[in-house]
């Protein structure tokens, strides 16, 4: 009996996730039009519900090798309210993001990696508006 | 209480159907079908968390970053160094099966890397024949590969659907709960990677690339981290046991950092970081010759299971 709610159990978090998915890896081809003079290497789907306290955000851990061009592409859904911004840290320390003092946005982000290393891509909404994202992971082409 | 646990069960999936069904998904290629995990029966505890293992299988670089650095350091194309397709009815496990989908899919990256298109065809029904085994194929558009690699189109497209399959595939694997699999999936993807790798550097040695073999140091320990969760199973201990033997000649090499303040400019609407941490590595032509034996020797035990 245990095992049978189990399967049930699965099978309805497989359906829906196929369901929100579906969505997000049209807008993940859409994205992946906009990356430019790049290659594509990883996509990062993001959904986050809005907060005035506490923004939320979604942390994704990434190796980066020495001497690899890397390109941060985000793309916002068309129905998020919120605008996304995205982070590239080391550790704790931020090396850049693509919201300006201003509160405008960069297109992208390009990153010249001169260290192999753990990095974390973080995502968040601006004034933690619910929102929805795609950011693409690539790398620059060098020849 | 048993029917009423089967009855919340019944109108849980009915109203899942419902909301597939009525989605419009244009994606005809995600789930035609239902999978029960394998592991769904298993309650047998991790020795990290399932989100730790997720976020070390997700860091592990892609494949087709090293084939990327190999192509610009000039080198040629190698069709030797590309795993053999002729034994695919002997990977008759599901361990074999995932291990040796990693490999070529590995051989996929620096096939399309290099262009070399009309050779995809053979690695790509490798690749379908291990995935429909994984059941894990209905994630691998091959038609669409197959017609961009036929027709010498877009090498970005081909690029971007081939890894993405991959991507899509090891999304699905983790999600329901098949993070075995995709372990060995990322295994034999780094250790063909690796192969490629320290090919090259035994042949024409360039920098860049034995420095790359040298700083894979820092994923090796992720990967025996993954491996070992599984150790409870004989094949997952042999197989640790050949991660091992890499990392014993891997302590050998040793990397420092010298630490910089990086520099952030805006050009064409982009943030452009350039990071000034400088990365020194120390390692011996003995070191790297051992590496360079042991990658292959448990590469080809792979490739020969």
């Amino acid at each position: 009996m245990k095992n049978i709610v189990k399967i049930l159990i699965s099978l309805l978090f497989t359906l829906q996730a196929t369901f929100i998915l579906g969505q997000s890896d049209e807008l993940v081809n859409v994205c992946a039009l906009s990356i430019g003079n790049a290659t594509y290497l990883k996509d990062y789907k993001v959904g986050l519900s809005g907060s005035s306290v506490s923004p939320p955000s979604a942390k994704y851990n990434v190796i980066m090798n020495k001497g690899t061009m890397y390109k941060i592409t985000v793309c916002n859904a068309e129905s998020s309210p919120g605008q996304a911004v995205v982070k590239l840290l080391e550790g704790a320390s931020m090396l850049g993001t693509n919201m300006k003092p201003d509160g405008s946005f960069l297109s992208a982000v390009g990153f010249q990696c001169q260290k192999t290393g753990m990095y974390t891509i973080e995502i968040s909404f601006k004034g933690g508006l619910e929102g929805k994202a795609v950011a693409i992971l690539s790398y620059i082409n060098a020849n | 209480m048993k029917l009423r646990t089967i009855k919340i069960g019944t109108i849980a999936i009915v109203a899942s159907l419902l909301i597939v069904g009525c989605s419009g998904n244009s994606n005809k290629n995600k789930t035609s079908g239902f999978e029960i995990p394998d592991s769904i029966f298993s309650d047998k505890p991790l020795m990290i968390s399932q989100e730790a293992m997720e976020d070390i299988i997700d860091n592990i670089s892609s494949p087709v970053e090293m084939a990327a650095l190999l192509k610009s350091t000039g080198v040629p194309f190698n069709q030797k160094y590309l795993a053999s397709t002729d034994r695919i009815d002997k990977l008759n496990t599901n361990f074999k099966q995932a291990l040796n989908l990693g490999i070529y899919g590995c051989d996929l990256g620096y096939l399309n890397m290099y262009e070399k298109t009309g050779s995809v065809l053979s690695n790509m029904q490798a690749i379908k024949t291990l995935a429909n085994e994984l059941r894990i194929g209905q994630f691998f558009d091959f038609s669409t590969i197959k017609r961009l690699a036929t027709n010498n189109e877009n090498l970005d497209s081909l690029m971007y659907i081939s890894v993405s399959s991959f991507n899509n595939m090891d999304q699905y694997l983790r999600q329901s709960n098949r993070s075995n699999i995709s372990s060995l999936i990322v295994t034999g993807m780094w250790v063909e990677g690796m192969y490629l790798a320290t090919q090259v550097a035994s042949k024409a040695p360039s920098e860049e690339v034995v420095e790359r073999v040298a700083d894979q140091k820092l994923v090796l320990n992720d990967l025996l981290l993954i491996l070992k969760n599984y150790k409870g199973d004989p094949n997952y201990e042999n197989l640790v046991k050949e991660v091992e033997k890499i990392k014993k000649e891997y302590d050998n090499v040793k990397i420092t950092y010298e630490m910089g303040e990086p520099e952030a400019k805006e050009i064409d609407g982009m943030l452009i970081i350039v990071q000034n941490d400088k990365q020194h590595i120390d390692i011996s032509d003995e070191t790297l010759a051992n590496i360079i034996n042991i990658i292959e020797e448990v590469r080809n035990k792979i490739i020969n299971m």
